[in-house]
């Protein structure tokens, strides 16, 4: 498992280098920069803020200047948020999606698996019915249709939740609910899937002809099997989910790092594209480590021999 | 399939235990909403004030800060050398008065001897020649140094042909004296001492703490307000300052939150969390819903929409058709699809500042319109080649560009092509090579013409029109240097008539509007044309007049 790890640490670092050189080309071909604005700056102007972020110099150049920092773990400055670097950015925001996001995960699971699991065991009854309709209506409905109607709801109508803000952990509730709406939604279809193809196999019959009780054939050889590519799924999903959503942190007006996925690009803060992008691939790669990991344990086939 | 086994022991022995999960998370919301309703919330908490900001100031240094947002709370938290009154005019307040010698040359300040920074320091004319030189450094790199070009030599010095500080015109005399030299004499000068750029600056804070030295903990300001609290993307909190020279503010607190999505922030309103909104709370449905409420207020901006042609691009290289164009639109339309009380604009200077005359513009006229068309070789449109509207991606926009569109197809004939692209490109494209046509909005930096005007001289880097006349030129350069007041806006009324009825490179459209919503238990609430918001008066108190309203 260590020799796992290891190579997992050693694979990250030039697949990061490829994230970092790509977006670092991607960003600065987009046309406009990070210092238009509706009012034009004199060019005299234009060439100082230039030289103080070092694009006068020639592309090429930026970009080992850009490496070199980013091999001591800096991840620049903003140029948008003038006295802030991209990692005081990053340090403020992330824990406040990374608490929302466990949060809402954790609801998705605990909602999703089981509804799953219990659309395939009552297959095509109103159960199955039930749970497949909430699913669909759970990946179809947009976020900030989701949002807008539990604030209505919640907020506005039986005033027992707050409308928004990040002060308590009341707070909290409507916007972990309205996150953990797509992904709920998502892992119930998957296990709906999973648990049907897993029912029908021959280890299962064999399981219970052996006179197993039935907690135990589900929880030890159907939802066991069933659950190896929910955790497939959750190692993007968890990435995805705890580096926030823009749409759940606009309308609940949260301060996390959802948002600069999208307000850095249109502003061209280019630092900070590449701070998001790169704080995103890492939590990729280490989900997706995880999810090997917990292979092992699921389906001893999978072990890989040290 | 049917599922083998007694497959309904294991349905109902999962049902159950979700059932138990969702009885659980019943009994959580009924006991939350008990808690919630069991505990009347006040609607306020006196001398308390909370808005919303919409989203995080870029930054509070005000030599780098360029945008609205950032100016609002600079703005309650620093005085300047003067400061605007709500009527456009400069009032006196770290200076208590100045002399203009040399025929508008040369500015003498004189500050008052009781000014306080928050930490118990006095506030010298040596803060302001730091502040002002540094804001020239080039090192600074601030976006808005050019507002000090006509300071002698703070061009050069600014640009790196000058090396040393100490030639530029800026000077204190001694602890209460501070002196300006200007190259040419401009009049619109004064103005620039309330803009925030010119506030001063501790040399000791700024380069102790270096970019930190706005954090609260470091933070050292002159004015009504001081920062105690700044939680990024989410809130600000700003508390009376104790030694502001001025009266101290009844607000005890603000409380200023970054809520960017307009809907969720009128429901906070709504909800009584936030006391005053403005446009970046507003939809304009909500707009419509209270408009009639006493607690609805609409003030004109001092910014303004316009139509503007590349006049090197046909068919606008010739002013018939662009003042057919300019006859052809009915401005009462903008209103009436947006909807926030725009105010519909000919000229180009807008009603608040001198040199505005209704008649600067051209008026509706279709027939006239049509008959320059046809003058020009295009009876009823037919032959024109159809033309290319550019502007940026935005809603409000959209409409404002569609009705341009209909009206010229009904009026002229002439085929508009509507293009849009995501802002920042749209700038780029704009600046690089102007389509024939784009949808642009210029707001005003200080209450006086000079800031719409010099927008349309030969050499302004926004001039993206590529239109220029040396004639139009020297009405502006003399406007800037007149003393006397009516000559002054004489020239500019001039200069206007040339920009909208004669050459017309540019058609004014409207001009947009504040919107806001103020709580009965909030007064003093002071709204400029400038758009800055300053709270340095504002009571928040059940006194007894408010208390009825309340109820």
């Amino acid at each position: 498992m260590l020799a796992l790890i290891i190579k997992r640490i050693l694979l990250a670092i030039p697949v990061l280098l490829v994230v970092a050189s790509l977006t670092f080309v991607l960003v600065r071909i987009v046309p406009g920069g990070p210092f238009d604005a509706d009012k034009n700056l004199p060019p005299e102007i234009i060439a100082n803020l230039n030289a103080k972020y070092h694009l006068d110099r020639p592309v090429p150049e930026q970009y080992l200047l850009y490496l070199g920092r980013l091999a001591q773990g800096d991840l620049g400055v903003s140029y948008k948020y003038v006295n802030r670097t991209v990692n005081d950015i990053l340090a403020d925001a992330f824990p406040v999606s990374l608490q929302l996001g466990t949060i809402s995960l954790t609801l998705a699971v605990l909602v999703g698996v089981p509804l799953g699991a219990i659309a395939a065991v009552c297959r095509g009854r109103k159960e199955d019915v039930i749970a497949m309709f909430l699913s669909t209506l759970g990946i179809s409905v947009p976020g900030f249709v989701i949002g807008a109607t539990l604030i209505f709801v919640f907020a506005i109508k039986l005033r027992v939740l707050p409308v928004g803000l990040w002060e308590s952990p009341w707070h909290v509730v409507l916007p972990a609910v309205t996150l953990a709406f797509s992904p709920a939604a998502y892992l119930a279809r998957l296990t709906r899937a999973s648990v049907l193809e897993i029912v029908e196999k021959d280890w299962v019959r064999t399981a219970r002809s052996k006179g197993l009780s039935q907690w135990n054939t589900v929880l030890k050889h159907i939802l066991r099997n069933s659950l190896i590519p929910v955790v497939t799924v959750l190692g993007p999903l968890t990435a995805i989910v705890i580096t926030g959503s823009f749409v759940v942190e606009y309308i609940y007006a949260i301060p996390g790092m959802g948002r600069f996925f999208i307000t850095a690009v249109m502003n061209r803060d280019y630092d900070l594209i590449l701070g998001t992008t790169l704080v995103f691939a890492v939590l990729l790669i280490i989900a997706n480590t995880f999810v090997d990991l917990a292979y092992q344990f699921l389906d001893p086939r999978m072990r890989i021999e040290d | 399939m049917r599922i083998i086994g007694d497959d309904r022991y294991l349905i109902s022995a999962f049902a159950k235990r979700l059932g138990h999960c969702f009885l659980a998370m019943l009994l959580l919301i009924s006991v939350l909403s008990l808690s919630a309703c069991s505990r009347p919330r006040s609607r306020f908490e006196t001398g308390v004030l909370r808005v919303n900001l919409g989203t995080e100031p870029p930054g509070l240094d005000w030599h780098t800060a360029t945008d609205s947002t950032s100016f609002d709370v600079v703005s309650n938290l620093m005085v300047g050398l003067t400061q605007y009154t709500n009527k456009l005019t400069c009032a006196p307040s770290c200076a208590k008065s100045w002399e203009i010698l040399d025929g508008g040359r040369r500015y003498v300040f004189h500050l008052r001897d009781d000014l306080r920074w928050t930490d118990g320091k006095p506030v010298t004319a040596y803060d302001f020649e730091y502040a002002w030189k540094r804001l020239l450094n080039p090192v600074t790199a601030a976006q808005y140094a050019f507002f000090l070009y006509d300071v002698v030599n703070a061009r050069e010095y600014n640009t790196g042909k000058l090396k040393s500080a100490d030639t530029l015109g800026i000077k204190a005399v001694d602890d209460h004296t501070f002196e300006v030299r200007l190259r040419k004499p401009a009049a619109y000068f004064i103005y620039l001492t309330a803009f925030c750029v010119s506030f001063p600056m501790r040399k000791d804070v700024v380069e102790n703490w270096g970019d930190r030295w706005t954090e609260p903990e470091h933070f050292v300001t002159n004015g009504p307000f001081k920062l105690t609290k700044w939680q990024h993307e989410y809130k600000m909190e700003l508390a009376a300052n104790e030694s502001y020279f001025d009266r101290v503010p009844q607000v005890k607190l603000i409380k200023m939150f970054m809520v960017p999505e307009a809907s969720t922030a009128f429901a906070l309103y709504e909800n009584d969390e936030l006391d005053f909104i403005d446009n970046r709370s507003f939809a304009t449905p909500d707009v419509e819903r209270y408009r009639n409420s006493p607690e609805y207020k609409n003030f004109p901006l001092l910014r303004a929409n316009y139509l503007a042609f590349n006049v090197t691009k046909k068919p606008f290289t010739d002013v018939r058709i662009r003042k057919a164009v300019a006859m052809a639109i009915d401005r009462s339309i903008f209103p009436r699809i947006l909807r926030r009380g725009e105010r519909p604009a000919t000229s180009w200077i807008p009603p608040a500042l001198p040199g505005y005359s209704p008649d600067s513009g051209t008026k509706f006229d279709p027939a006239a319109a049509r008959a320059l068309l046809a003058e020009a070789g295009y009876p009823g449109g037919k032959g024109l080649p159809k033309a290319e509207l550019l502007y940026p991606n935005r809603d409000d926009v959209r409409l404002t560009v569609e009705a341009t569109q209909d009206q010229l197809k009904r009026n002229l004939g002439m085929e508009i092509e509507l293009v849009n692209q995501e802002w920042k490109v749209y700038l780029a494209t704009v600046r690089k090579d102007a389509p024939p046509m784009f949808r642009n909005s210029w707001g005003a930096d200080f209450p006086d013409p000079e800031t719409f005007m010099n927008l349309f001289t030969k050499d302004c880097g926004n001039n993206d029109t590529k239109w220029s006349d040396p004639r139009y030129d020297a009405l502006i350069e003399a406007a800037q240097g007149e003393l006397n007041a009516a000559k002054r806006a004489d020239l500019y009324r001039q200069a206007d008539v040339m920009l909208c009825r004669e050459a017309v490179p540019i058609v004014p459209t409207f001009l947009a509007t504040q919107n806001i919503m103020i709580k009965p238990w909030v007064t003093g609430i002071a709204i400029n044309p400038l758009d800055l918001q300053f709270f340095k008066d504002v009571v928040v108190s059940d006194t007894e007049a408010n208390q009825r309203e309340i109820r």
